[in-house]
């Protein structure tokens, strides 16, 4: 259990001192390449009130996107007529890149808090759909035949068999698409925000304060690690009867 | 080859009256332009044990299939003696819910009966009578992925009963077992039949074993291969408790092996 956390911590740690070692010896210029120990003095609590406005984003939209998209789709295996009509217009959606659509929505929603978090919604609302309806028609024919011997309904089927069963599916998307809120909140500060890491690391990168831009990416990167360990807990704790697979 | 008087057909049956609890009348099933069933009439009296015997792919599974009403009939009739008759269902898979534990995985019926999740002490109590009848009874909180397959089967035995079934509709039910563990849970399946504590009175089993179908049945009901025709309804009078090797036991085994090679 605990090597587990140990090795590659100690690896993490040998590399920081590396490239300390490296910036010290080779003079390399703090613009181009800072000393970690440069940038570990800048994180302040600037950084964190910016962490925090992109976390938030990136939750929010997290949220609404997998909500919006168990619901669809629950909707979509019990009307197949919905799947075969949406499902391709869905999958047109979802290979628009997310940054080619961000400018559009500043304009509609402006510089605050909507145009991230829909930028978000967009961005981690299709692997959640896909998985989802793979999951809940991926109960064997013969569970479900059982459930008709049984005389349950359309309902009881999904509560008491598609539902559960499709979980593990389930927390498979919900662990990639909360890495991408992340990014989609940041995409979507690049393109007009007042406030948050992808403010910050725009105007950082604009000012060629390298070591500030690297304390905002390592809070982008900690931001992701934090959303997936939540999930995978969540994970351990809900899908505790299903073994392998699903990573 | 004639040393086998069939110990069998010749003599009358006294034990069982004509009591139909089911009666099947020319039955049809198709999957697509594939005859599963042709034609097959056969009557279920009321506290029989019935095998349905036959080559793997012959269409006795779906005859059960039928009965259940898994299957849709493409002419003929399945009667049923009331419309409020219940079956009980029991797969070759144990096919428990994995997130559910024993006791849970047995409590379904009901609840879906119910319409709810709300179980009340009642059928707690019965599901945990339905486990102790299958030699669960400490299990009840095991998971399923904790069971063996012969105890996952078991389980799903027991779920079967909980709906109280009059008829049990057994498809291989241990056919993915070893064979010890399958002698052991037939003779349990037997003395279940026979206690008084379920309403359980007949049983249709399906099996492609010979000598498990004699040593379980009252009647053996031979079936061609596809579509499914009626060779021979055999009734098996050796009393019970049977083993295999009983010497009655071996007659009709032959006696049915004979037939069936004959009808190829």
């Amino acid at each position: 259990m605990k090597s587990h956390v140990q090795s590659p911590l100690l690896f993490g740690v040998l590399l920081l001192a590396a490239w300390q070692a490296f910036v010290m010896a080779a003079h390399v210029p703090e613009y181009l390449l800072p000393a970690p120990s440069v940038i570990f003095a800048n994180i302040d609590r600037a950084l964190f009130v910016q962490l925090g406005v992109t976390f938030a984003e990136a939750l929010a939209g997290f949220l609404i996107a997998s909500v919006l998209a168990f619901v669809s789709a629950i909707l979509f295996v019990r009307f197949r007529a919905l799947e075969e009509g949406l499902f391709p217009i869905a999958i047109a959606v979802k290979t628009t890149p997310i940054v080619a659509v961000a400018p559009l929505l500043v304009i509609w929603l402006g510089t605050g808090w909507w145009s991230k978090i829909v930028a978000v919604v967009l961005i981690s609302f299709f692997p959640v759909l896909v998985n989802a309806v793979k999951g809940l028609k991926a109960a064997d024919a013969e569970y479900r035949e059982l459930f008709q011997t049984l005389g349950a309904s359309r309902a009881q089927e999904f509560r008491k068999l598609r539902i559960p069963y499709c979980l593990p599916y389930l927390f498979s998307a919900l662990k990639i698409s909360s890495s991408l809120a992340v990014v989609g909140a940041i995409v979507g500060e690049f393109v007009g925000a007042t406030q948050g890491l992808g403010y910050l690391i725009i105007v950082s990168s604009a000012h060629l304060e390298t070591a500030t831009l690297f304390a905002a990416i390592a809070a982008a990167a900690l931001a992701g690690i934090a959303m997936f360990y939540v999930i995978g807990w969540l994970e351990k704790r809900l899908v505790f009867w299903h073994q392998g697979e699903g990573e | 080859m004639n040393a086998v008087t069939p110990v069998t057909s010749s003599q009358p049956i006294p034990l069982l009256q004509p009591d139909p609890l089911i009666t099947i009348e020319k039955l049809q099933v198709r999957f697509g332009d594939v005859a599963a069933i042709d034609g097959l009439s056969l009557i279920v009296r009321r506290g029989e044990f019935i095998s349905l015997l036959g080559p793997s792919g012959c269409g006795k599974s779906t005859l059960l299939r039928a009965i259940a009403g898994l299957v849709p009939s493409a002419g003929g009739d399945i009667i049923l003696r009331d419309a409020g008759l219940r079956t009980g269902f029991m797969f070759q898979k144990p096919l428990l819910l994995p997130w559910r534990t024993a006791l849970g995985n047995v409590v379904l019926p009901v609840e879906i009966q119910n319409g709810g999740s709300v179980v009340d002490s009642t059928d707690d109590y019965r599901a945990r009578r339905m486990l102790d009848m299958v030699q669960l009874g400490d299990f009840a909180d095991a998971y399923p992925q904790q069971l063996s397959g012969g105890m996952q089967q078991r389980v799903a035995l027991a779920r079967a009963l909980m709906g109280d079934p009059d008829v049990l509709l057994l498809d291989e039910p241990f056919g993915a077992l070893d064979e010890l563990t399958r002698d052991v849970l037939n003779e349990e399946l037997v003395r279940i039949w026979q206690s008084r504590e379920t309403h359980l009175k007949t049983v249709i089993m399906v099996t492609h074993s010979i000598p498990e179908a004699v040593t379980l049945s009252d009647r053996v009901i031979v079936l061609t291969a596809r579509p499914a025709r009626l060779i021979e309804d055999v009734p098996i009078r050796c009393p019970r408790p049977r083993t295999p090797e009983d010497p009655d036991a071996i007659s009709v085994m032959k006696h049915i092996r004979m037939m069936v090679r004959a009808s190829r």
